[in-house]
């Protein structure tokens, strides 16, 4: 039945008045010619009516879903945002009272256990990817990255076992046979919390305190902005006493600017807002008459695991905000495909539906003028 | 005069408020602290926190970390806090029950290590719920 009705159309060149009015709708543009605004491939979409109309409406269906998954994830960027705004405090106040104490303690020679600078013949990368799929290149980019790392560190003949958080990156490497995998964590439930970043503090703790590690790097990914997102590598252990973060090179990394986005609308669509937030100065966390109820290398000592916590807890933390801002505009780019798609096909339906219309007609007119004729 | 007591954890604020006395368990023992305290700075134990309020003690699990004690203020950072009122008693027994198995089962000294802190946890867990 298509095979009669494409030949009645390409014979439609009106034959009588009759059909003046439906020739307005068949002369529109021929078959190969592009339209300007969308690019559609020379290969038409050709398919029967029903499939076009099944096709139109999965689209459509496909179409909600992804916008839906794109506000949901907008939603929870923020929040995330504000859980490492709520870091904050806690992580101030270690760093102050930290360097109060180091001034305090510059005499004695300390000697901590999680400052332990040794020479470096096995590491181990902790690697942050995500649970769920759909987010864009998130994922492949950190397990790119800590690749990389772990070639580079075969060929300056350093061993190395990885710790997986996340089970993109879980499924990755207990795929991989090359590749020495410790442990594969999986991650908490919707926002990481202290729990999660204990549990991944006391296996790195473990592995470096028995010194079957001699250095300790996170793999995760920086929250730049909404659109970029950057996998960094940190290194966890030894730390520096001064309670700084550093990076791979010992340069000091510290996030001291954060920007704070907000989402908010701007003439009916999403818009970002940046504010800097502002580094509150607290007022002199140690008073000079302060007396150490313990010997200082003990309370320093008790200070390490909670800066551990700290920083493995805002890795996780930036990691789940890049996470979702991926997924945010991986989701919005499925929905523009969606809306271009269902464009393209609309045409292609309504064009199939006015060539059956049409052949109809001309049979009927045919018809008639048979009869007339008779 | 009363005291302002924080509790900070890494990914929020558990306490924010004033009290009237808290006692807390260090490295050396436990400690208790009234308003006008001298300043310390002390570890703070995996161990139990209370606090009291108006003649009510309130206790909290607190999973190692810091204390200073200031000028009738005192600042605590822990890993984690649990007010006893958030804490499941069958939950915490059961993961009580599961340190116990994890810890005999322990080989070498990394897996002991770990076992150790977990059941030092789960312990503290399960005793602030007994201790009301």
């Amino acid at each position: 039945m298509t095979g009669s009705i494409s030949t009645s159309w390409l014979l439609s060149s009106p034959p009588n008045s009759k059909s003046n009015a439906i020739s307005k709708s068949i002369s529109f543009p021929p078959r190969v010619r592009l339209s300007p605004r969308s690019p559609l491939p020379t290969t038409q979409i050709r398919a029967g009516i029903r499939e076009l109309r099944e096709r139109i409406d999965t689209v459509k269906n496909t179409q909600k879903i992804t916008e839906a998954m794109k506000l949901v994830a907008a939603a929870r960027v923020r929040r995330a945002q504000e859980a490492v705004i709520n870091c904050r405090p806690f992580t101030e106040t270690l760093v102050g009272i930290l360097h109060s104490i180091n001034q305090c303690a510059q005499s004695e020679d300390v000697d901590f256990p999680l400052s332990n600078v040794r020479p470096v013949k096995r590491v181990a990368l902790v690697v942050v990817t995500g649970d769920k799929g759909l987010c864009g290149g998130f994922n492949n980019a950190v397990i790119k990255k800590a690749n990389l790392r772990v070639d580079e560190l075969k060929q300056r003949g350093v061993s190395c076992v990885v710790v997986s958080v996340g089970k993109k990156g879980n499924a990755y490497f207990s795929r991989r046979d090359d590749v020495e995998v410790d442990k594969c964590i999986e991650g908490g439930g919707v926002y990481p919390t202290a729990k999660e970043a204990q549990v991944i503090a006391d296996d790195v703790f473990s592995l470096f305190v028995s010194e079957e590690v001699d250095k300790v790097e996170l793999v995760y990914t920086k929250f730049v902005s909404l659109v970029k997102s950057d996998p960094v590598i940190h290194t966890l252990l030894p730390l520096s006493v001064k309670g700084e973060s550093r990076d791979v090179n010992g340069e000091c990394v510290d996030a001291m600017e954060d920007e704070m986005f907000r989402l908010t609308s701007k003439d009916g669509k999403l818009a970002v807002e940046r504010t800097k937030v502002e580094v509150v100065e607290r007022p002199e966390m140690i008073s000079p008459l302060m007396q150490f109820e313990q010997d200082p290398v003990q309370i320093l000592d008790a200070m390490m695991p909670l800066y551990l916590n700290s920083q493995i807890l805002r890795a996780l933390q930036e990691s789940l905000a890049s996470e979702l801002a991926s997924r945010m505009s991986a989701m919005s780019n499925a929905t523009d495909n969606a809306v271009e798609l269902k464009k393209s096909l609309t045409v292609a339906y309504n064009r199939e539906r006015q060539a059956k219309i049409t052949g109809e007609l001309l049979e009927i007119v045919a018809g008639a003028e048979a009869l007339r004729g008779t | 005069m009363t005291l302002n007591l924080c509790v900070l954890t890494p990914n929020r604020i558990v306490w924010d408020s004033e009290v009237k006395e808290i006692i807390l368990s260090t490295n050396s023992g436990q400690i208790g602290v009234l308003p006008n305290h001298a300043p310390i700075a002390t570890a703070v134990d995996i161990g139990i926190l209370k606090i009291r309020l108006n003649n009510q003690w309130l206790t909290m699990a607190l999973m190692g970390g810091f204390a200073r004690i200031g000028n009738n203020e005192i600042t605590i950072l822990v890993n984690d806090a649990e007010k006893n009122s958030d804490i499941d008693p069958q939950e915490a027994q059961q993961t009580l029950e599961i340190a116990e198995a994890n810890l005999r089962k322990a080989e070498g000294k990394r897996q002991t290590i770990e076992a150790n802190l977990a059941l030092r946890r789960a312990r503290t867990r399960v005793e602030a719920l007994n201790m009301i």
